[in-house]
């Protein structure tokens, strides 16, 4: 017990003058009686049957005076020493991974957590500051040298556990520069989900582990691969416990069951599912493991199920028509969200350009006389020209190589490819050079019409293009600019936290987004185009496209943990940071439990004690008609009653 | 004027009471329980040697040859000794503020009126004022109508102040009466000691006591709150009180039941006993109050 401000204690002499008040008041006012014979015997008997009553007469002193030195005592900031796990300037690096809604403790493991931090809040030494770093997927600090425990404790109270990854790396680099001044003691406050390879921080470092050590079944990947023919689903099932466990895995399509497994997984084994000829059509796939035994499979139920989505329109249709080239057959094969195919010769070996349409047609050194509807991609047309332009004759001259400035041209390295000759295709109006030399364009784009168009002006098999790098980041970029991929990539996997990048398709004006919990999301531009960064919920979101006040597609996504380090929720006993492996803390530092509060509560309760008793003294007087009385002084030597 | 006309004529109408009859010196108007010369007949009895003969019924023994006594009531007279308490509690309410409830005129008045009555009757009437623990002055013993106004003259001059000792005065006023007869004593009986022993040794003489206890209303119910100090009028005594709800309704309980105490006590010792509040009309308290109490009749 020790006083933090015992100058406080000086207000004591306050009591002087309520001593004084208190004996100028009770001086009694003298009332004349004719006698106070039954008054004696009235107060020796009361006396007699409470002794307490002398106390009572002072009752109202004792009070105020119990008063005074509840407050003077409160001023004092009384504080009783207890150990805490931290003193002075401390950075609390509290754990809001997914890991943290684990539920081997009651609640959560992120309200133990809490529970640690605010009883440090609690302890906490007067003129200590405390810097509250909330380790999410981006962390901040809710609280930057703070002294004032109730901030503290709002903060603290306003902190929720998130459904990502925690970024430790951040999270250390900011508690590094929160400290300025070098801080007593940086405070892991987590289940011990570290990465390897964390910098040293200054100060002591501990650690509290949150948590009891308890197994976990995760669905720890799952996805949906479209082939040549028909989707194909891959569904991974992790053991994470130190025992063998056997879990269910069962495979839905919307609320249709396909498929359903037993997996028996040894410790930190996994085992996967594969589902072929899946149907074509859209659709959502959810992947649940339970107990066999109907019992609760484990602590951290946010893993146990995962989604994915299947979106045709995902797949672009790409046809190419070509004599025969391998570059672009493999190029196509590799480019993700394509669906390449290839036109086929008839009986007389002339190339059949089908009549279904294609979201792009490759010419590969040939220009049919009707050129098929769609976007188009010419490569090393043949002379003469088309309808779009038209071919010269073949050049050699490749001076003063340019790679124009375009979208087109990202990433395009031109420095390292060579051509052996072009064909001289003077600039149609609508395109754009994307390469050239002085002779002409290599490479232009553009939209004709009502479609779009771009062409290499040479054969690939008279360059170097195809052996270098920039040629599939080319043909990409070309690709994706001829058709559009869909919104977004339905089968990317997303995680809790990241961003989706949503391109709005012409005609399209704006799109909402539905999250699992039915909350809905306007889309807004930001600098890179539309993207969509709500992504907290577990689950599936419908992004809906609207154009004309009506909805005219709807599009899925899944958001699954996927998180090894996050499903492995195993209490680590000890963490790496710098190249000091932290044990657990334990109280061994001096905090401080004030007790001003109690004390002013009792302050006011004495108050309303005194002020009761107060008031029950001041009773009225009762009327008394008979009685004219009135209290005056003493008088001496007065003559008696008036004449018979 | 202590009487106006018409209570003094209701006065005069009232024969103080007695149960029991003393012999007086005189004859009186009054019955006694021996058996005396009056006029009245009462009864017979046989002869016996020594009888008066002239008592003797002739008639009777003439018609039965056997001799009997008449016998005739005796009347006579009551002595009544009225005891004035003349102490300074008696001086209350303080005069000016509440005249008519003044404890020490409406003690006067009420010995006025007892005075009165028993002069009415031709009663031997004394009136002894107590004061200091003695005997301060004295009235009587005087008889008859005429009497009256002297024993209002008497009464006027009394002042109440000082101690009373109300034993030490009741036994020196033992001597003063001749003969046994009726006793009054008016007081508030704010004495320390009380009165019950100097009662107790007139109850021994075979005078047959009755007490006039007159409180003011005030007394058993003080108008008093907050934090005082209670000085004793008489003693002079210096009493701290804190008064609250509960300790005046003590108070009230306690005067009470000390009054009710010495009704109990007064009644076990033979002694009527008659409490008034200055508050009732003093005359009411005479005709009414007092006949009721068999004090008069």
């Amino acid at each position: 017990m020790q006083f933090l401000t015992p100058l406080g204690l000086l207000l004591a002499a306050l009591a002087v003058p309520i001593i004084l008040l208190y004996m100028l008041k009770l001086r009694r006012k003298p009332v004349q009686v004719s006698s106070t014979l039954l008054w004696e015997r009235l107060l020796r008997d009361r006396q007699a049957n409470a002794p307490w009553q002398k106390l009572k007469r002072n009752l109202l002193l004792f009070l105020q005076l119990l008063i005074l030195a509840a407050l003077v005592l409160a001023f004092a900031r009384p504080a009783l020493l207890m150990p805490v796990v931290a003193s002075g300037s401390v950075v609390v690096l509290l754990d809001a991974s997914a890991s943290m809604n684990a539920a081997d403790v009651e609640p959560s493991r992120f309200e133990s957590a809490r529970q640690v931090v605010g009883t440090l809040i609690d302890g906490l030494p007067g003129g200590s500051r405390m810097t509250l770093i909330l380790v999410n997927a981006t962390p901040n600090a809710i609280a930057s040298a703070e002294t004032d425990r109730a901030a503290l404790k709002q903060a603290l109270a306003g902190a929720q556990p998130t459904l990502g990854s925690a970024d430790w790396e951040s999270a250390f680099a900011l508690a590094a520069g929160a400290s300025r001044g070098s801080p007593d003691t940086t405070l892991i406050v987590s289940d011990g989900g570290l990465p390897k390879g964390l910098p040293a921080l200054p100060g002591q470092v501990r650690y509290v582990p949150v948590g009891m050590s308890s197994g976990n079944l995760a669905v720890t990947a799952m996805a949906l691969r479209p082939t040549a023919q028909n989707p194909q689903l891959f569904a991974e099932v992790t053991n994470y416990s130190a025992d063998s466990r056997t879990a269910l895995l069962s495979v839905y399509l919307g609320e249709q069951l396909i498929d359903a497994r037993q997996f028996n997984l040894g410790p930190g084994e996994n085992q996967s599912l594969t589902l072929d000829n899946l149907s074509t059509t859209p659709g959502i796939y959810r992947a649940r493991i339970s107990s066999p035994a109907d019992a609760v499979l484990d602590a951290f139920p946010l893993d146990d199920t995962a989604f994915a989505v299947y979106q045709a329109s995902a797949a672009r249709r790409v046809l190419l028509v070509s004599k025969g080239n391998l570059f672009l057959e493999q190029l196509l094969a590799a480019l993700p969200g394509i669906q390449p195919f290839r036109a086929l010769p008839d009986a007389n070996g002339a190339l059949q350009i089908p009549n279904e349409p294609f979201d792009l047609t490759i010419l590969d050194g040939i220009a049919p006389a009707e050129l098929p509807a769609g976007n188009l991609l010419f490569v090393n047309p043949p002379l003469g020209g088309n309808d779009l332009f038209q071919v010269g004759a073949p050049f050699k001259e490749m001076e003063n190589v340019q790679v124009h400035d375009h979208p087109l041209t990202r990433s395009v390295d031109w420095t390292n490819v060579h051509v052996l000759q072009a064909k001289n295709v003077p600039l149609p109006a609508w395109a754009e050079a994307l390469v050239s030399v002085d002779a002409g364009p290599l490479v232009f784009a553009g939209a004709a019409g009502n479609r779009r168009v771009a062409a290499l002006t040479f054969d690939l098999r008279e360059s170097d293009l195809p052996l270098q790098v920039t040629f599939p980041i080319l043909f990409s970029n070309l690709i994706n600019d001829l058709v559009p991929p869909g919104a977004f990539d339905a089968m990317r996997p997303l995680r809790p936290g990241e961003t989706l990048a949503i391109a709005l398709q012409p005609g399209i004006e704006r799109a909402t987004v539905v999250s699992p919990s039915q909350q809905g999301f306007e889309i807004s531009p930001g600098p890179n185009g539309y993207t969509f960064a709500e992504t907290g919920e577990l689950g599936y979101y419908a992004v809906n496209f609207i154009a004309g006040g009506e909805v005219k597609k709807v599009e899925y996504f899944a958001v699954n943990l996927f998180d090894p380090s996050e499903s492995d929720i195993r209490v680590r006993e000890t963490v790496q940071v710098g190249r000091a492996a932290i044990q657990p803390a334990a109280a061994e530092q001096a905090g401080q439990l004030e007790l001003w509060p109690w004390l002013a509560a009792l302050a006011l309760l004495v108050l309303l004690i005194e002020w009761q008793a107060y008031h029950r003294r001041r009773i009225p007087l009762p009327p008394n008609p008979n009685s004219g009385f009135r209290g005056r002084g003493i008088r001496q030597g007065r003559p008696g009653g008036g004449p018979p | 004027m202590l009487f106006d006309e018409s209570t003094l004529r209701k006065l005069n109408q009232l024969t103080l009471a007695a149960s029991r009859i003393r012999a007086g010196g005189l004859q009186g108007d009054r019955r006694s329980t021996r058996r005396g010369s009056s006029v009245e007949f009462a009864d017979y009895r046989n002869y016996a040697p020594g009888d008066d003969l002239r008592r003797l019924d002739w008639n009777i023994y003439a018609r039965l040859e056997r001799p009997f006594i008449k016998l005739f009531e005796e009347e006579e007279d009551l002595s009544v000794t009225i005891l004035l308490d003349g102490s300074r509690s008696m001086d209350w309410p303080e005069p000016g503020s509440q005249d008519g409830l003044h404890k020490f005129t409406y003690a006067r008045r009420l010995a006025a009126g007892l005075g009165a009555v028993a002069l009415a009757s031709g009663d031997p009437l004394s009136v002894l004022f107590l004061q200091g623990g003695r005997v301060a002055a004295e009235y009587g013993p005087s008889r008859g109508q005429a009497a009256l106004s002297r024993l209002f003259g008497f009464l006027d001059g009394l002042r109440p102040d000082g101690l009373t000792d109300l034993n030490a005065a009741l036994r020196q006023a033992l001597v003063k009466p001749r003969r046994a007869g009726l006793v009054v004593l008016i007081s508030d009986l704010l004495s320390p000691e009380g009165c019950e022993s100097g009662l107790r040794e007139w109850m021994g003489r075979s005078h047959e006591a009755t007490l006039v206890h007159v409180l003011a209303p005030d007394e058993l119910n003080p108008p008093l709150a907050g934090d005082l100090q209670l000085v004793d009028m008489e003693t002079g005594y210096e009493q701290d009180v804190s008064l609250d709800g509960g300790l005046r309704s003590l108070y009230r309980e306690r005067a009470q039941a000390w009054v009710q105490a010495t009704r109990a006590d007064c009644r076990k010792r033979g002694i009527r006993y008659l409490d008034l509040l200055t508050n009732l009309p003093w005359d009411q308290a005479l005709l009414l109050e007092m006949r009721r109490a068999g004090i008069v009749k």
